[in-house]
């Protein structure tokens, strides 16, 4: 008999993947094939549903593919398959339990690529996940439903934010969290919010919310996860900020000069534009307004209360379950709410009373805790008594020089926020530590004088008050804050400007000839600055009949009064005309002669131009780059007045500088410690050698010397043996024709061209 | 330089290739370790030493235990084994083991990939006692109508010959079952390539994903009979009203009912059936309308006439014009429908 010739369909071995493949390129001749199939997953569904416990492995493993096929290819019959996403959900949610493992994998991912699909909607999936999620006992299948949460979430957010998802889900958390207190299963919550708070997929109010109560819950483990968020989440969500923003540095010349070298395919040129839309993305990024991104603390509703229940549930009641160690973080938590927001928890200071020994364990982190609770509306007879504790118990010659070191550090640090908790006695019993042999009691005693020297200088002995605070106490310029007192607030740096603007003209002046104190022409040049930025405001026109009517823009006309107006009082040489307006000068410029007046006025009297206001952004940075230049000590001091509001206090600021205690270093520690501000060997290359290495990583060719020089020996030997044998009409036409080649710069030449 | 040379050849030599010859033994590596060993004898140190070979039934559940076994020849001789154990036992003696037990290892080898497991799987279900298999109707269908999507179409036909067995033994309860007629129909529209107007031209695409090659002609036939016997089974006008009249008129002592009591066996426990109460459904999932019992021929007319009445018919349409076996077969499948129409018009 003759074979049968087979056509190409029914050659091919018939399994899913090929039919998948099949479906994929042509879904509607294959449509009867896929019935089929889903006939055949609804049997085994039948199969499987009548005894999910006692499934055979070969019917599981058909289940699986069958499952695994249809929801690749579910959305070209939509029709067909509109109930299996609701099936699968089914499925899971009964029977997670007993499912086998492999095939409870295959449903969640089969869900997933079913919500890619779009065939099912995120809210949905989320609300079949999420329960399972908290109570499934399976850790392998909790981290993948995580990830795959975690994921829609992410994606769900990319293009813009799903605010109707974020807000289910966020409900949906915040009731897992408070629904019950005494549960762990808050901790997937936690899990999950920061995780999403570290992406800054959700950063707004409710999320903090979630870790309120979270915070509140009774679950030790639950109050630990909440309270870190509150302690860490920002930081790290900067952190992941700047890793994402370091990563894919993509040198857009060098893609294109290897693809110009190496063999051109469609998938270069891909890569080519690729790369060049990555390039272009970050560009954009870079020139996008920075996100306002509020801290968590900063989100909180009602952060006095929340800063009360946490310290009365927590650490207050003598029921609490918390260990030392999470007290801790509690109490960072309140202190740091108590300092950010200036609350006012007054149980709180005598609750540190008690642990404010040199024998309680982390001592330390009780200190910076105190210190981050004080501001300056705390009244001060609440502090004394604790400064005075900490003084007696740690500051002594018989205590350690760490215990010292540390006490007095602590009392600088509730002093730089409340310097009236201070009394001058204690004050100057506590300088005189600064003559001591230790170093770090030194040092720390040292800050506390400085710091007084600025805040407090009578409280000082005349002595100690060292040359500025004596001349500023003299002239009344340093007067004590009383309490409650606020400084006027200003525009940072504006003195800056102020101080710049000044040498400015001073310089023009200089160069024209003229007298540096005058300053007709200032005006002038400040409305060409004005000019330049917006055309409408031209008020010199105003005389010369060149007046414009803006009608529609009452602001700038608004500015334009103003700025009359202002000129008419500050500056009123231009329009002396007005008499009136002389008294106003000469009181003005006695202000200005005054010390005392350290306020700008330039806020207040002029508005500032663009122009002005890059200056001044330019002028802080630059301060601030000086302020960490080291040497500039007047500077340095301050530092601890320019820290950040947010910024927490940390035990090691309390410890301070006792590691330089003498003697309690081994030689590996000291060297150690040398070894960690030693630079590195790499900075002190020659230049041809960071030149070299830089050609290197760039990718560059070498020279025709180097390569001259790296040339094998053995690939010259050969050359060199015959040279030897070489007659001497040779070697002269040799020696000829290689300066003739040098002449014509090599054997090609490097004429012409 | 002499040395070099040398030195270079003596590395080379580790990386050049053995020459093997034929009809030469393979060099030996130079690791080559001599494992083989003598001995003047072999012990045994298990032996079996029971004298009286196994029973018959334990031998019966050990075959049956085998069924899940990874060889299929393995599969095929402990199938064989137990219908030879059913079939050899005497007449009116029960099986070795209760048909509830034999069956749930049994059904997955419907699906199995080895044709000569079926076949004999086949044999193995027709030895079984046909009384039992009503019960257990429910249970044995969802593995059939999985067979009958299957891919490989050898695993179609041999699912289309379990049906036809079991509309034999069992047919009211194959189309009365939960799910048994809807889906059971859906499957042979599938198999057929009904469902949709332009599938079922015979100008499609007939070669359609992993057809069986020269035996295509021959399943066409094979299911259209099948169809025909379930159709039969389903909407044909029951033959039998002269029994219902039976059970109406006289009780079960054999005296007539009495005049109040008009046709009582509507109100009684039905007979003959192990689970009367099963379409109330009390434990298992809530059923959908493919999934739903339709007990009466009624009923199931009512559906069939809706959901199916077009399809079947351009079909058989397609296979009368096809001529030839499969216009023969079409031609049975449209007597069927031709009396049931009748009968209920």
């Amino acid at each position: 008999m003759v074979k049968r010739k087979l056509g190409a369909l029914e050659k091919v071995e018939a399994d899913l993947p090929n039919l998948q493949h099949k479906i994929r390129r042509d879904p509607k001749s294959y449509i009867e094939d896929f019935r089929a199939q889903h006939y055949q997953y609804e049997s085994h569904r039948e199969i499987f549903m009548a005894a999910p416990t006692s499934a055979t492995d070969t019917g599981i493993i058909s289940l699986r593919e069958l499952i695994d096929f249809i929801s690749h290819v579910a959305d070209c019959y939509p029709e067909i398959t509109k109930d299996f996403p609701q099936q699968l959900m089914d499925i899971l949610t009964q029977h997670h339990l007993v499912l086998e493992r492999e095939l409870r994998e295959k449903i969640v991912g089969s869900l997933v690529l079913l919500r890619k699909k779009e065939l099912v909607d995120s809210a949905t999936l989320l609300q079949t996940l999420f329960p399972i999620l908290i109570t499934t006992p399976s850790k392998t299948l909790r981290a993948l439903i995580f990830q795959k949460i975690l994921m829609d979430l992410r994606t769900a957010n990319v293009k813009t934010i799903n605010h109707k998802l974020n807000r289910v889900m966020q409900t949906v958390l915040f009731n897992l969290v408070t629904s019950d207190r005494t549960s762990s299963k808050g901790l997937w919550a936690i899990k999950l919010v920061r995780e999403l708070w570290k992406r800054q997929i959700w950063t707004d109010a409710k999320t903090v919310e979630v870790m309120k109560e979270a915070c509140l819950s009774e679950n030790e483990k639950v109050v630990v996860g909440g309270v870190r968020f509150f302690l860490g989440g920002d930081k790290e969500r900067e952190e992941a900020e700047d890793e994402s923003s370091d990563d894919e540095a993509i040198d857009i010349g060098q893609v294109k000069h290897q693809v110009g070298i190496n063999k051109k395919t469609r998938k270069k040129a891909k890569s080519i534009e690729k790369a060049r839309a990555a390039v272009k993305r970050k560009e954009r990024k870079k020139n996008q307004p920075h996100p306002l991104n509020f801290s968590a603390l900063h989100l909180l509703h009602d952060p006095q209360g929340f800063a009360e229940s946490l310290f009365a549930r927590h650490l207050q009641t003598a029921k609490s379950k918390l260990n030392l160690e999470q007290k801790l973080l509690v109490l960072q938590l309140v202190t740091r709410l108590v300092g950010l927001h200036k609350l006012h928890i007054i149980h709180l200071y005598s609750y540190f009373q008690k642990y404010l020994t040199p024998r309680q364990p982390s001592v330390t982190s009780f200190l910076a805790s105190l210190a981050q609770a004080t501001h300056d509306l705390v009244p001060p007879d609440v502090l004394e008594p604790l400064i005075m504790k900490i003084a007696n118990e740690f500051v002594s010659e018989a205590s350690a020089s760490e215990v010292a070191t540390a006490g007095l550090n602590a009392i600088r640090e509730v002093c730089v926020r409340q310097p009236l908790a201070m009394n001058d006695t204690l004050l100057q019993d506590l300088v005189m530590y600064r003559k001591s042999k230790d170093k770090g009691v030194m040092m720390a005693a040292r800050g506390l004088l400085s710091l007084f020297r600025e805040v407090g200088p009578e409280m000082l002995k005349r002595r100690d008050r060292g040359k500025d605070a004596s001349m500023g106490l003299r002239s009344g310029e340093k007067r004590e804050k009383r309490f409650g007192e606020q400084e006027t607030g200003g525009i940072e740096g504006i003195e800056l400007l102020e101080q710049w603007k000044e040498e400015e003209r001073k310089k023009r002046r200089a160069e024209k000839g003229l007298p540096s104190d005058a300053e007709d022409d200032e005006e002038e040049d400040e409305e060409d600055n004005w000019d330049a930025w917006n055309v409408e405001d031209d008020e010199d026109s105003d005389d010369s009949g060149g007046w414009i009517e803006v009608e529609s823009d009452v602001e700038i006309e608004l500015s334009d009064s103003e700025d009359e107006k202002e000129k008419d009082s500050s500056r009123p040489s231009k329009k002396a005309k007005q008499d009136g307006t002389a008294t106003d000068e000469k009181s003005e410029s006695k202000d200005d002669s005054k010390p005392e007046s350290k306020f700008s006025t330039l806020a207040t009297t002029r508005i500032l131009t663009p122009a002005d206001l890059a200056k001044l952004q330019e002028l802080r940075t630059n301060a601030a780059v000086d302020a960490l230049v080291p040497g500039n000590k007047s500077r340095k001091q301050n530092s601890n007045a320019a820290r950040h509001v947010d910024d927490p206090l940390t035990a090691e600021e309390i410890e301070g500088l006792n590691a330089l205690s003498a003697g309690k270093a081994t030689r590996e520690e000291r060297i150690a410690r040398a070894k960690e501000f030693k630079t590195d060997r790499e900075d002190h290359k020659s230049v041809t050698a960071k030149r070299k290495e830089r050609k290197e990583s760039q990718g560059k060719s070498t020279t025709n010397k180097e390569k001259q020089r790296r040339k094998n020996l053995f690939m010259t030997l050969g050359k060199a043996k015959g040279k030897n044998k070489r007659s001497l009409v040779e070697t002269r036409n040799v020696l000829r024709a290689h300066q003739d080649r040098q002449k014509r710069g090599g054997r090609r030449g490097n004429i012409g061209m | 330089m002499g040395s070099s040379t040398k030195k270079k050849k003596e590395k080379q030599k580790d990386f050049q290739k053995a020459k093997l010859k034929v009809g030469k033994a393979r060099p030996k590596p130079e690791n080559f370790t001599d494992t083989s060993f003598k001995s003047k004898s072999i012990t045994l140190n298990q032996q079996s030493l029971t004298l009286s070979a196994p029973s018959s039934t334990s031998q019966f559940t050990h075959h049956l235990s085998l069924l899940t076994s990874r060889s299929d020849t393995q599969r095929r001789d402990s199938l064989s084994h137990l219908t030879t154990a059913l079939s050899s036992r005497p007449t009116n003696s029960p099986p070795p083991q209760p048909t509830s037990v034999i069956l749930p290892p049994l059904l997955p080898l419907l699906l199995d990939s080895s044709s000569s497991v079926r076949t004999q799987l086949l044999k193995l279900l027709r030895a079984l006692p046909a009384t039992d298999i009503q019960d257990h109707v429910a249970q044995i269908l969802p593995y059939i109508r999985a067979g009958m999507t299957h891919l490989a179409p050898d695993v179609r036909l041999s699912a289309i010959d379990a049906l036809s067995w079991l509309l034999s033994t069992a047919g009211p309860d194959v189309v009365a079952c939960a799910g048994g007629w809807i889906k059971t129909l859906n499957c042979f529209l599938s198999v057929l390539g009904w469902h949709t107007a332009e599938s079922a031209k015979w100008s499609a695409n007939r070669a359609s994903f992993g057809k069986a090659g020269a035996k295509g002609g021959g399943v066409v036939v094979r299911v259209l009979t099948v169809l025909a016997e379930f159709l039969h089974a389903g909407i044909a006008p029951q033959e039998d009203p002269t029994a219902d009249a039976d059970v109406d008129g006289y009780g079960e002592a054999g005296g007539p009912w009495v005049f109040p009591l008009v046709q009582p066996a509507a109100n009684m426990v039905p007979v003959g059936t192990a689970t009367p109460y099963l379409y109330l459904n009390l434990f298992g999932q809530p059923r959908d309308e493919e999934g739903e019992m339709y007990e009466t021929r009624e009923d199931r007319f009512r559906v069939f006439r809706e959901k199916f009445m077009p399809a079947v018919e351009r079909g058989l349409e397609g296979a009368r014009q096809e001529g030839g076996e499969t216009g023969r077969a079409s031609v049975g499948v449209s007597k069927v429908l031709k009396v049931a129409v009748d009968y209920s018009c």
